[in-house]
C-alpha cells in the first residue's frame, strides 16, 4: 500500500470517529430525557438505575397532566399565542420583506439594518418598559400581551428571511405583469405570493418554534391564566424536583411538536435561517 | 399618477409602514424608555409605579455594587470562554460534515435537535441528568471509575458556573456550526482542484484556502454567538437561580432579579442598558459585516 493510500484511510477513520463522537454526544441526553420519561421513579432511582423491562411504563405520562392540571392549559396557551403571533408577523411581514427588496424605498439597506440590529439586542432592556405599559393597559396575563411581544422578534427574523427570498425570484415575472398593466398590489398577491407559498410556510415554522419556545418574556408577562407551556414546566420542575419521570414526561411533551416540526422542515429552515445569517 | 418607478415606490411605503409601526411601537419606544427609566428611582409599589427622577445616581450605584461587579466580570468571563470553546468545536464539526461520510441526512437531523428543544426543557433535563444523587452523570462516572463520590455539581461554588457554561456549549455548537457549514459549501470547489494539482496536502488546503475563504463567516458566528452567551437566562433560571452564593449571577439574570423580584425598576434598567451598550456595539459589528453582501445583493 502506498503511503498516500494508508494516509486516506487514517483520514477516514478520523473523520468516521469524529462523527460518531459528534452524534453520541449531541444525541445521548435527548434519548436519556425519552427513557427516563418511560420509568418508574423507583427504577430510576435504584442504583444502579434498572433498567429490566418491568421498569418499563406509560405511567409518567398520565400522572404529569393529573399533577399539573395546568399544563394543559399551557399547551394551549403556547399553541395559540404561537400561531397567533406567527400569524401577524407573516401578514405584516411579507408585504414589508417585498417592499425592501423590490420597490426602491429610499434607504432600504439602513431600515433592513436597524430593524435586524435591534433585533439582536437583550430583551431585558424592551422587557421592563414593556411589563409598565402591559401593566398600565391590564394586559398582564393576557395571551394579547405576549402575542404582541414576540412580535419583536419574530417579526424582524420574518421581514429578514423572506426579503431574502424575493430577492431570489427572477424580477422578469413581475415586469412581464407589469407592463401587461397589473398594480404592484396586484402583482405581489396574485403573483409573488403564490410562488413563495413554501418560503412562507418555512418562515412561519421558524417563527412558530421560536414562539413555542419562549420563556424570559411569558415568565415576566403572565401570571396563572396565560401561562405558556415552558412556564408550567419550570414550575412544575421546581414543585416536584423529585418525580423525575414525570418531570422528564412533562419535557418530553413540550419539545416533542416543535422537534417534529424542525426534523420535517428540516432542509428549508437551514436553507433560509442559517445562510440567511450568514449571506446579508 | 406618476410614473412607474413613483407608483412602486408609494405601494413600498403602504407595504412597509404597518411593519414599520408595529417595530416602532414594541422595538424602538422601549429601547428609549429604558433609558429613561433608567435615570430614576422607580419602584413597583403594590400594583402602581412610583418613580422620581434622580440622574445618573443608578449607574453611579452600579460601580459601587460588588454583586454587580462580580455579575459583570462572571458574564465576561462565560461569554469568553463559552464563544471560543463553541466557535472552535463547531469548526471541527463543519469540517467533519463537509467531508463525504458526513453527507448524510441523519446528520442535519442531530445538527437541529438542540437548537429546536425548548431551552426550558432542556434546562429541566440537565437538571435532572446532573441530580448530585440519581443523576445518570454521576452513576456513569462512579461506574467508570472517575469518581469516588459524586459531585454535585450544580451546588459548588465555581464548579455550578463551569456546569452551566457546559450545559449552554452543548446546546450552542450545533447551531453555530450550521453556521459554518453554509460557509464551508460556498467555498468555490475549484480552489481545492488547483492546490492539489500544485501538491497541497489537506493541513496546507485547509490553512490557505478554508481559513481565509471562512474568515468572514467565522467572525459572524463569534458576533452572534457573543450576543447569546450575554442574553442567557432560561437555563440559570432552571438550574441555579443565580446560587450557590450567586456564584451563576450573571448580567442578564441580575437585571431580571432586581427588577422583578427586588421590585427595584429603575436599577434594574440601569444594568439591562449596560448589557444593551455591549450588544449594541456587537450587534453594529455584525450589520458591519453584512454590508458587502447587502450591497452586491441589491446591485
Amino acid at each position: 500500500m502506498s503511503r498516500r493510500r494508508i494516509g486516506r484511510i487514517v483520514g477516514r477513520s478520523i473523520v468516521v470517529g469524529g462523527l460518531a463522537l459528534f452524534v453520541a454526544v449531541t444525541v445521548a441526553p435527548l434519548l436519556w430525557l425519552v427513557i427516563s420519561s418511560l420509568m418508574e421513579q423507583q427504577a430510576l432511582t435504584a442504583k444502579p438505575p434498572d433498567f429490566s423491562a418491568g421498569s418499563f411504563t406509560l405511567a409518567n405520562y398520565a400522572g404529569v397532566f393529573a399533577a399539573a392540571a395546568q399544563l394543559g392549559q399551557g399547551f394551549a396557551n403556547s399553541f395559540l399565542v404561537a400561531l397567533f403571533t406567527t400569524a401577524v408577523a407573516i401578514a405584516v411581514g411579507a408585504p414589508a420583506a417585498y417592499a425592501l427588496a423590490r420597490l426602491a424605498i429610499p434607504g432600504a439597506n439602513t431600515i433592513l439594518l436597524m430593524i435586524l440590529g435591534t433585533q439582536m439586542l437583550p430583551g431585558i432592556v424592551i422587557a421592563i418598559p414593556l411589563f409598565i405599559v402591559m401593566s398600565h393597559l391590564g394586559l398582564v396575563d393576557t395571551r394579547l400581551a405576549l402575542i404582541i411581544v414576540y412580535l419583536s422578534f419574530n417579526l424582524p427574523i420574518v421581514i429578514w428571511i423572506l426579503r431574502g427570498f424575493f430577492l431570489a425570484i427572477p424580477p422578469g415575472i413581475e415586469r412581464a405583469a407589469a407592463v401587461d398593466g397589473a398594480t404592484t398590489a396586484q402583482i405581489f398577491r396574485l403573483i409573488v405570493l403564490p410562488i413563495s407559498l413554501s418560503p412562507l410556510f418555512a418562515t412561519g415554522v421558524f417563527a412558530f418554534i421560536e414562539s413555542w419556545n419562549e420563556f424570559f418574556f411569558a415568565l415576566i408577562l403572565t401570571r396563572q391564566s396565560a401561562r405558556t407551556a415552558p412556564l408550567v414546566i419550570s414550575q412544575f420542575a421546581g414543585q416536584y424536583q423529585t418525580v423525575f419521570g414525570q418531570m422528564m414526561a412533562a419535557a418530553a411533551l413540550a419539545i416533542a411538536p416543535v422537534v417534529a416540526l424542525a426534523i420535517l422542515f428540516r432542509n428549508m429552515i437551514m436553507k433560509g435561517f442559517a445562510e440567511g445569517m450568514v449571506k446579508g | 399618477m406618476g410614473t412607474l418607478e413613483q407608483r412602486r415606490r408609494r405601494a413600498g411605503y403602504a407595504a412597509l409602514a404597518p411593519a414599520l409601526l408595529i417595530l416602532v411601537l414594541i422595538l424602538a419606544y422601549p429601547i428609549v424608555d429604558s433609558m429613561l427609566l433608567s435615570l430614576q428611582g422607580l419602584r413597583a409599589a403594590g400594583g402602581t409605579f412610583e418613580g422620581r427622577f434622580i440622574g445618573l445616581s443608578n449607574y453611579g450605584a452600579l460601580l459601587e455594587d460588588s454583586t454587580f461587579r462580580a455579575a459583570l466580570w462572571a458574564t465576561a468571563y462565560f461569554t469568553a470562554i463559552e464563544v471560543l470553546v463553541v466557535v472552535l468545536l463547531a469548526l471541527g464539526v463543519a469540517l467533519l460534515l463537509v467531508h463525504p461520510c458526513g453527507r448524510f441526512g441523519i446528520f442535519r437531523i442531530v445538527l437541529l435537535l438542540p437548537w429546536a428543544i425548548a431551552p426550558v426543557a432542556n434546562a429541566v433535563l440537565w437538571k435532572w441528568i446532573l441530580h448530585a444523587n440519581y443523576g445518570i452523570l454521576n452513576t456513569l462516572l462512579t461506574a467508570l471509575g472517575l469518581i469516588e463520590r459524586n459531585v454535585i455539581w450544580l451546588g459548588t461554588p465555581g464548579l455550578a458556573l463551569h456546569t452551566v457554561l457546559a450545559v449552554d456549549i452543548w446546546k450552542s455548537v450545533p447551531f453555530i456550526a450550521i453556521l459554518l457549514l453554509a460557509g464551508l459549501n460556498k467555498v468555490p470547489p475549484v480552489l481545492y482542484r488547483a492546490a492539489r494539482l500544485d501538491g497541497a496536502n489537506a493541513w496546507q488546503q485547509f490553512l490557505h484556502i478554508t481559513l481565509p475563504q471562512l474568515r468572514p463567516t467565522i467572525a459572524v458566528a463569534v458576533i452572534l454567538q457573543t450576543l447569546w452567551s450575554l442574553r442567557i437566562f432560561d437555563l440559570i433560571f432552571v438550574l441555579t437561580k443565580g446560587g450557590p452564593a450567586d456564584g451563576t449571577v450573571l448580567l442578564n439574570f441580575l437585571a431580571y432579579r432586581t427588577t422583578f423580584n427586588f421590585l427595584d425598576l429603575g436599577y434594574g434598567a440601569a444594568i439591562a442598558n449596560v448589557i444593551f451598550a455591549v450588544s449594541l456595539v456587537l450587534a453594529l459589528g455584525y450589520i458591519w459585516l453584512l454590508r458587502p453582501g447587502l450591497q452586491k445583493a441589491e446591485g
